[in-house]
Order: C-alpha cells, then structure tokens, then sequence
C-alpha cells in the first residue's frame, strides 16, 4: 500500500501459555476504515491493545505514523485515540468536564481542550446535555460521549472496539455518520464489530480474525465475491463460512 | 507533571463534589474529638454521679449537706425519690444511692447521733466505692463541724454567750483550719501525670491517616473497573505520573482529617505550643504521605474493590493495635517488639515527643523510617503494576 499509516508485522501476545494473537499482519491506509471481525475471543481486542500501546507484544512489531509502537509508545500516542469497547468514562464528572478532562491528558491547553470539547459534543448532537453529569445518561448518550472522547486531541488514527455495542438505532446511525464525516476529512479508523452489516456498510476493507490468526482479508465485496454472487451473499455469510458455526464462548 | 497534576485533582474534585463522602470524612475526625473530649474533657481525673434521696426535704442541715457534697468538682447530684431510687436499685440502672433520713436536721438540732443509709447492690462497683468514699469525706466533715461546735457549746454552757455568737465562731475557726490545716497532704508526682488526651489522641490521629490507605488501595481498582485505566494508559499520561497524581490526591486526603484533628487539639485541648502545632503538622503531612504509599502499593496488587477493602482494613487495624492507639505497650514485651514493625507506631511516638514539648530534631529515626516505607512503597507498587490481559 502506498501511503500506509499503520503497518503491523506478525503480532504475537500470548497470556498463561494461549496465544491470544498469533501473528497478525495487515497494513491500513491514510485516509481508510480497517474492520477487524472475528468471534468473541478471536483476538481482535488484544491487537487494539497491543497497537494502542497499552499492552506490549510479546513479538512483531507495528509502525503508527511512521512510529514503532514497541520502541516509541509515547510518540504514537500522540498521533491516536480509543474508544475502548468498555464505556471507559467518568461518572461522577459532567460530559463536558470528562471531553475536558482526557482532552487535557492529550495535552491539550486548557483553552484548546474546552473548545474541542465544545466541537465534539455538538457533533455528537450533545451540547445541550453538556453540562449534565454521565451517571444520568442513556446508553446511547454513554457511547457517544465514550467516542467524543477519542476525538479529543484530533488524532490521525482512530481505534474504535465496537462502538455500537447494546445502543438505539438513532445512536448508532449518528456514530456511523460521525465516521463517515471523519474519514472523508482524512481520518484513518480501525474499527471493530460484531455487526456485519455495520462493516459491510462502512468499512473499505475488513479482516476476519479467527483464533488469534487473520483469516481473510479483503474489501467488503471482494469477501463476498469469493463465497457466491456478491449482491446476493451477505458478509455474514462470508464470516460464518470462515469461523464456522460453533458457539465460541 | 501538567498531566500529574490533573489527575490529582480531578481525584480531590470528586472527593469534593461528592457531598456525602466529604461530609463523613470531614465529619468524623469532628465527631471522634467530640467524644474524646466528652470522655476525657481534657483530663484524666475522676467523675462520678452520687444518686441522692432527701427524705428530710425541709430540714436545714440536710440543706447544708446537699450543698456541700454539690461543692465537690469530682460529683455530680442526681435527686430521686425513694420509690424511684428502689425501682432502679432493683433494674441494676442503679448500684448506689444514699438516703438522707426525714429525722436528719431534727436529731442534730438535738445533738442526737443521726446517720445516711447508703443502700447498693453487691459492693457498688468501683465507681460506687469511690463515689462513697468522697461523699463519706464529705459527711465525715459535717460530722466534725458537729461535734465541734456541741463541744464548745457544752464547754460554754452558763456563761451567758449567745448560741449563734458560738456557732459563727467555731464556724470561722473551723474554715481557717480546712484552709490552713495543722496535718495536710502534700502530692509530689514522679514524672508526668497521666493523661488520657496527650497519651491517645496521637493514636486517634496516626487511625485516620491509616484510613487512607483503604481509599489509595482502591484509587487503581476505580479505574480499572471504569475502564477508564486503559483509556488514561493511551493518552500522554505515563503511568508513573498516573501513580503520582493519585498518590498526591490521597496525601490530600490522608492529611486533611488530621489537620482538623491537629487544628482541634491544638485549640481546644492547647497540647502544642505554635512550634510544636507546626511540626506536628509536618509529621501528620510525612506519615500521610507514607500511608498513602502503602495503599498505593496494595492498589497495584489487588484486582477488585473487596480485596482492596479488606487488605486496607486488615493493614489498619493491624497496625493501629501493634501501634499502641488503644492500650500502652511495655517496653521489653514481645508485642513491644512486634510493634516496631508498625509505621502509626513511629508516628505515635513523633506525635507524642511534641506533645510533650519534644522537638521534631529529635525524631530523626521515626521521620527516616516513614520516607523509607514511603520510597520503598512507590517503587514496589511501580513494580509490581501490571496492565491485565482485559486492558485493565
């Protein structure tokens, strides 16, 4: 790829002897939304982590920027933000002092950090509850807040861990919208779900992941393509073939 | 440092909005020195209730010796009715009760031998018996008073002095003796006297600071659990300035329920001189900062709020009974040597040493070993943090 942003090279992670990510490589370009499927224990979350530098790889490697998230955390940390698959927020603090508050620990001035917030939340459709405190939001209003949060600081990558998990269609649909509008700004996204409509739809390329390994990786309709008629195969189909039909938890 | 500094008080915000969490924690050193001082009312002698039945209700010399046993600093006087005095007597509410006799005031205008009935279940305690033994003084004096004046009454008999003239007399005479006696006591103390507030109060104080730790061991736990740890652990926030922002934040906390406690005994109490208020101020901030250390060390080692909980506690009683908060500890004793594994202990004694008009020069082991557990602390829970395979 030519202007890959994220380059990762035979990822290993291992926790009590099992191989949680069991070398992953992919390449995701400047400017593009990265789906990372697979089923609950495939390994997706555990290469967000290794990636977002919050946990280091046991082997390989991955550049972010330019960047080696093993040699220079700290300078790949400025170029990222997460939306972690759990509501990671402050409850007892206002949405707006929350979008302040971890816009501050991106190093944001004071003064910057109040006006992004302002950006965000009216782009998340939440000026109005600014001031209101999380612990009385909905689920929804959480997942937008949870995302809002991860713009703050303007990041050129976006780790997003299923950010649509258990919220109303009208949420969800804003997220999507959100995305759309980032990427189109230039905004890479890596982006996992377990909705596969919702990476068919929004997603440039995917990667399905099964037992820590990447299984298949391709653009939406090319994975389909490779299964039956791609108007008439659905990307569902393509991860059931793939990761079969056995329960995983 | 910028990120540090923001964690921290973002920790000290939520302890502030939090009306319930600040008004206990504020409270309760408040409250704990409220009941010190009922207790001990800054003093450590003897208080007792006499439990009083008057049954000579106009009699003037029944009178005269209510007064004088209400004079007495160490009683006070309870009045009851006898029905009342012999239902309590029965429900064990009472041990003790005294009973003047309706015929008290008529006996002794006649010069006739009179005595109180002290009525008591078993022996009366050892209140009891102490409380009989000074109402007895009181009555032994009456007695005297008594007999004195029937005696200069009856050595004067004949000679045409007024009965009042003799009375008002020996009365002088007598007062002039209790003031100045012939045979009195002199006390001498060897060393200092007891006292309960200067010998318990550092205890109380090196408990609250204790109490942190349980808060610092769950500062971590929080996170983890909100999910917020592995957001913070993506931003530029490093994790060692993350463990110095909530160690800062539980120094605040440890070290505000000492300072009302301090700032209280200081004025109400006036156990420290400014000198001595400002260094106990210091050792208060120094043992603060070692608690908080610890508890930041159990943070990195626990996983879940009830463990944090339960090792906080565990620690702080552990350390606040080895410490010598509630009882003395003999020196010589095993439970002398347990003790110097306490950190409170330290601190107890640095507390005691300016109480008792010691300077803080002198304390040069007691502050050594509370930096040392605090730099062995921040370095151990740095080590020992770990980020879980869950991102938390």
């Amino acid at each position: 790829m030519a202007d890959a942003f994220l380059v990762a090279q035979d990822l290993q992670k291992s926790f009590n002897g099992n191989k949680a990510v069991a070398g992953v490589s992919f390449t995701i370009g400047k400017g593009e939304i990265f789906g990372l499927l697979g089923p609950n224990g495939a390994g997706k979350t555990t290469t967000i982590r290794i990636l977002s530098t919050v946990l280091e790889a046991d082997a390989g490697d991955a550049t972010i920027g330019g960047f080696s998230v093993r040699k220079s955390p700290t300078e790949v940390r400025k170029l990222i933000g997460v939306c972690p698959q759990d509501l990671a927020l402050y409850e007892d603090l206002s949405a707006m002092d929350n979008l302040i508050f971890f816009g501050r620990m991106e190093g944001l001035d004071g003064k910057e950090a109040k006006v992004q917030a302002t950006t965000n939340l009216a782009l998340m459709e939440l000026t109005e509850r600014a001031k209101g405190k999380i612990a009385k939001f909905s689920g929804g209003m959480k997942r937008r807040i949870n995302l809002a949060i991860a713009l703050m600081g303007n990041p050129k990558l976006l780790f997003l861990d299923e950010p649509t998990v258990g919220i109303d269609p009208q949420s969800r649909n804003k997220i999507f919208e959100t995305i759309n509008n980032l990427r189109d700004k230039g905004l890479t996204v890596l982006y996992t779900t377990h909705y596969m409509e919702e990476a068919d739809h929004i997603c440039n390329r995917v990667a399905i992941m099964d037992g820590g390994k990447i299984v298949a990786m391709d653009t939406p309709h090319n994975l389909r393509k490779q299964i039956g008629d791609p108007d008439k195969v659905t990307l569902e189909d393509v991860f059931l073939k793939l990761t079969g039909r056995s329960l995983r938890d | 440092m910028k990120n540090t500094l923001l964690v921290a008080l973002r920790e000290v915000r939520s302890y502030l909005v939090d009306k319930a969490d600040l008004a206990f924690s504020l409270l309760l050193p408040i409250v704990t020195f409220a009941l010190i001082y009922g207790a001990f009312g800054g003093q450590g002698l003897f208080h007792g209730t006499v439990s009083v039945v008057n049954e000579d209700t106009n009699g003037a010399y029944a009178q005269q010796l209510l007064d004088s046993i209400k004079k007495q600093d160490s009683l006070t006087v309870q009045m009851l009715t006898r029905a009342d005095a012999e239902a309590k007597l029965n429900q064990a509410s009472l041990n003790m009760v005294f009973f003047i006799p309706p015929d008290f005031s008529s006996k002794l205008n006649l010069g006739q031998p009179v005595a109180m009935t002290i009525m008591q279940r078993g022996n009366g305690g050892q209140d009891g018996q102490i409380v009989a033994s000074i109402v007895g003084g009181v009555v032994s004096e009456f007695n005297h008073q008594f007999t004195v004046i029937d005696q200069v009454n009856q050595s004067l008999a004949g000679k045409n002095i007024p009965a009042t003239r003799i009375t008002v007399t020996t009365m002088q005479f007598l007062n002039r003796e209790r003031q100045d006696p012939l045979v009195g006591i002199d006390e001498v103390s060897v060393g200092s006297k007891p006292n309960t507030v200067k010998d318990f109060l550092p205890g109380i104080i090196t408990m609250y600071v204790l109490f942190s730790i349980s808060i610092s061991a769950a500062a971590l736990v929080e996170e983890r659990r909100k999910g917020t740890l592995e957001r913070l652990l993506t931003t530029h926030l490093t994790v060692g300035g993350l463990f110095l922002g909530k160690f800062l934040a539980n120094v605040f906390r440890g070290f505000i329920q000492t300072f009302i406690l301090l700032v209280l005994s200081y004025a109400v109490f006036r156990i420290f001189t400014p000198l001595t208020f400002v260094e106990s101020l210091l050792i208060a901030l120094i043992f603060a900062i070692a608690c908080s250390a610890i508890g930041l060390l159990i943070a990195s080692l626990v996983r879940t709020q009830d463990s944090a909980t339960w090792i906080g506690v565990f620690f702080t009683m552990t350390m606040t009974m080895l410490g010598g908060t509630f009882f003395t500890i003999t020196k010589g004793t095993t439970l002398y040597t347990f003790s110097k594994l306490s950190i409170n202990g330290y601190a107890n004694d640095a507390f005691k040493t300016l109480i008792n008009n010691g300077s803080i020069s002198t304390l040069g082991v007691e502050i050594a070993v509370m930096v040392g557990v605090t730099v062995v602390g921040l370095i151990l829970s740095r080590l020992t943090f770990k980020v879980l395979p869950q991102g938390k």
